[in-house]
């Protein structure tokens, strides 16, 4: 988590206002890096001590320890030593518990292992930190990636500090849904009626009784994610020096994006869109289609198959993994609710978690590992 | 009704419509998931509120495996079997204050092995990780989880570091039934309290040699591992179950030039800090810094305090001390104790002494550890690995160099010398160098030593 010291803000009103880096800043990052590729290969004590130092002219000293911070976590390490770290120390702390001066000690040492009194120094303790010398990222940085990156950490510090998110989003709600729920987070869902966007109020499990940083730090994880969506807009409660202050963020935030969301949630989902693609050749194959208002909530299809000649032959498909005969009714009720009876719904044999049978009028298809596209095209083919 | 556990929480499913139970046994209302709702430590008082409620309800919040019958006979002496004693008639809710090398550990293993309890030992650091593995192998014979320093592995005796069981707990809350919090006074404040409030165990004992005395976090304390049920002090058991020791300052100069540069870094520094108390006479440290850090002027004070310090952490002075101390104690084990890492590497090269910081490997430092015991190496240096918890072998002397985390960290330090032996009496040797920061802080560090040193109440 960012230290509270290097969230560089203002506050308007009850609105905080994070103090990204700008284009502006680009010149002195140059430098940064530049700085950082002269040490390539030196000590991190050298790099440390130098970066110790005033900012360069013309950059802001906040914003100049937060690129800093960010750098310091994307340079790796490494070490080099003629005798192994471990094995050195060893030999020498041990000759030397015999009571002999230390140039005696280091002497005899050097001796021993073959390898020059210097040598054997710089072996002492050439593996630990500061010691060990300053590898760059394999691909270089750019000026621009390392303001994102810190722009990306600002704003994540900010939501470390909340306890709850909202998030306006058109498109790619449901990656959002997917990974809220991974981290253990509550998101509810409901269609914003002006637009269609989808609207996810998420939080973690214990924000009815405080904040707390592992939930946090869940909130924080989603935002890369929202720069996926096609727009968004997100707003936030955070507790900043004991006040509550709102953090608002939306598209064209300059914000580091995660790498692209997986495209599928599962191997059988990936399989069956390949499989059913390379098989029939009337239909089109639509992943994660638009979601649909159910009851006030929204839900989202795997899939939409898209007849392509004729538009009103379209329907929806759900691969279901562990399932319930309790899950699968509500999940028929809300596509009913929203006057869609065109559900196929693929469940894993394997996977039932309850037993009973299955909802009546449902299309289901069966599968075992894979799901069979000649079945779906016959389910298809029977749909009115 | 249904009681079930949900990510460090317990959810009341099924409730009457238009219950109110708001507030009982930390419920609340989750219009999130249409279901009432309270933190998972809460767990035994809902329980107990349920079983007297009208509409009958199921526990499902518990997924707990019992251990295996496996443990062997734990022998205690006796201010251990009082001190248990105490714990189980306190409702096995509780702090157990001991002195530094009592035999904490083996309190907590004897009550995971009476109790026959599925448990969770929470231990600060990696090191102390491997240290109670170590320890719980020798006394229980099925294989014991463990949960950090990279490895996730759960099992009915399972011991994590604070970090791991507060990133895990959401998950692993409803699986043990006891808690065992070693260093205990580092809970009660911070995100660390996360992890006793994502718990179901209604067992949970604390250790600590220095407690939490005053504060919002005792209140804390109490509510999330239970009060002091036990205190022993040094006094207590010096010269029977602890060695008795004695503490020698040495007080020293700075060069000319060092205290030249001293008094210039401290004058930059007293600047600000002086006019921040006039405006704040009642600000804390941490009110300084966050102020400090907004200007640069306040910025260039915080910087000019951290080069004073680290022109205190081993200037000519006590480096002089230090190689005499070591020339004199050469046939003692000793142990050296720095303010941080740097210095402690600073002396590793300086007097060829084996550092011990937890930038060390595990096995390196667990064969030093091993050579120390067998007299290989007769001397030790750390800044934080050594101070609390580690089963040190048996040192007769220590020279603390220097120390950053005050009263508390010095009577742990002490406490690693304190191993009986016969006709042993320890040495401490503080340095620390006159009209400096440091005598303040060694005034203070004494008095929280004589505190502790003292019989108890």
């Amino acid at each position: 988590m960012l230290p509270e010291v290097l969230l560089r803000h203002s506050v308007r009103g009850e609105i905080v206002v994070p103090h990204f880096l700008a284009e502006s800043d680009l010149p002195w990052l140059r430098v940064l890096l530049d700085d950082a590729d002269r040490f390539s290969g030196r000590p991190q004590r050298e790099l440390d001590d130098h970066l110790k130092g005033s900012p360069s002219a013309g950059c802001p000293a906040g914003k100049w320890r937060l690129a800093i911070h960010v750098l310091r976590r994307l340079l790796g390490s490494r070490h080099r030593s003629a005798v192994p770290p471990p094995q050195a120390r060893a030999a020498v702390f041990t000759a030397a518990a015999m009571g002999k001066g230390r140039a005696q000690v280091l002497a005899a040492v050097a001796t021993t292992v073959g390898v020059t009194i210097p040598e054997l120094e710089e072996s002492l303790f050439s593996d630990l930190p500061g010691e060990r010398l300053v590898v760059l990222p394999e691909k270089p940085l750019a000026p621009l990636e390392l303001a994102l990156r810190a722009n990306l950490s600002l704003a994540q510090g900010f939501l470390t500090r909340a306890t709850s998110i909202v998030i306006e989003a058109e498109g790619n709600a449901r990656t959002l849904v997917r990974h809220a729920k991974l981290r253990g987070l509550i998101c509810t869902v409901a269609a914003r009626a002006s637009s269609g966007d989808a609207v996810l109020e998420i939080s973690g499990p214990f924000a009815l009784f405080h904040r707390t940083l592992v939930y946090g730090r869940a909130l924080a994880e989603l935002l890369p994610l929202c720069a996926w969506c096609q727009r968004f807009r997100l707003r936030a409660r955070c507790l900043l020096h004991g006040r509550s202050l709102q953090l608002e963020l939306a598209s064209g935030d300059p914000i580091f994006p995660s790498e692209e969301p997986r495209r599928f949630d599962s191997q059988v989902e990936e399989r069956f869109a390949r499989d059913f693609g390379r098989l029939v050749h009337d239909w089109d194959v639509v992943r994660e289609p638009e979601p649909i208002a159910s009851a006030g909530t929204l839900i989202f299809p795997d899939f939409a198959l898209q007849h392509r000649h004729n538009p009103a032959r379209r329907c929806l498909l759900e691969i279901v993994g562990f399932w319930t005969v309790d899950y699968l009714t509500r999940k028929l009720a809300q596509y009913r609710a929203a006057g869609l009876n065109n559900l196929i719904l693929c469940i894993d044999e394997d996977r039932d978690c309850a037993g009973g049978d299955l909802p009546a009028r449902a299309v289901v298809i069966r599968y075992r590992r894979r799901v069979d596209p000649h079945a779906v095209l016959t389910a298809l083919e029977g749909m009115p | 009704m249904r009681l079930v556990f949900d990510r460090g929480t317990l959810l009341l499913l099924d409730a009457p419509v238009g219950a109110n139970a708001t507030g009982i046994a930390g419920l609340l209302w989750d219009s999130r998931v249409g279901a009432w709702r309270a933190p998972a430590w809460r767990h035994p008082e809902l329980v107990n509120v349920l079983a007297r409620a009208v509409t009958p309800s199921t526990d499902e919040v518990r997924d707990v495996t019992a251990p295996r019958e496996g443990w062997r006979s734990i022998e205690l002496r006796p201010y251990q079997e009082a001190a248990l004693c105490a714990w189980e008639l306190a409702g096995r809710r509780g702090v157990v204050v001991l002195p530094t090398g009592s035999g904490k550990t083996r309190l907590a293993l004897a009550a995971m092995a009476r109790t026959g309890l599925a448990t969770l030992c929470l231990v600060p650091t990696r090191v102390l990780l491997e240290q109670w593995l170590r320890e719980i192998g020798t006394m229980y014979d099925h294989p014991v989880g463990c949960l950090g320093d990279g490895v996730h592995d759960i099992a009915p005796i399972t011991v994590a570091t604070y970090e791991s069981a507060y990133r895990h707990m959401n998950r692993i809350g409803n699986r043990f039934e006891l808690l065992v919090v070693d260093e205990a006074h580092h809970f009660g404040a911070g995100i660390r309290d996360e992890a006793l409030e994502m718990s179901i165990a209604p067992a949970r004992i604390g250790l600590t040699a220095t407690p939490v005395r005053d504060g919002p976090a005792v209140a804390r304390l109490h509510d999330l591992i239970g009060p002091t049920v036990y205190e022993l002090a040094i006094g207590d058991l010096a010269g029977t179950y602890l060695a008795g020791f004695d503490l020698v300052t040495l007080h020293l100069d700075l060069t000319p030039a060092e205290r030249s540069r001293y008094e210039s870094l401290m004058n930059s520094f007293h600047a600000v800090h002086v006019q921040f108390q006039r405006i704040a006479p009642e600000g804390s440290w941490e009110d300084f810094a966050r102020a400090a850090a907004r200007s640069s002027e306040g910025r260039r004070a915080l910087d000019s305090w951290r080069q004073a310090r680290k022109l205190l952490a081993f200037p000519d002075g006590k480096r002089a001390a230090l190689r005499a101390l070591l020339e004199r104690h050469c046939d003692a084990r000793m142990l050296v104790f720095t303010s941080d890492n740097e210095t402690a590497y600073a002396v590793a090269r300086e007097h060829l002494i084996m550092p011990f910081t937890c930038d060390i490997g595990r096995k390196e430092r667990e064969a030093a550890l091993n050579r120390f015991r067998s007299g290989e190496l007769k001397a030790l240096v750390s800044s934080r690995v050594l101070n609390e918890g580690l089963d040190v072998p048996d040192a007769d002397v220590a020279v603390i160099v220097g120390g950053a985390l005050g009263e508390r960290e010095h009577v742990q330090r002490v406490g690693r010398l304190l191993r009986p032996r016969e006709g042993k009496r320890a040495q401490v040797f503080e340095l620390v160098l006159r009209r400096t920061m440091e005598v303040t802080h060694a005034r203070r560090r004494r008095t929280a030593l004589a505190a502790r040193s003292a019989t108890s109440p």
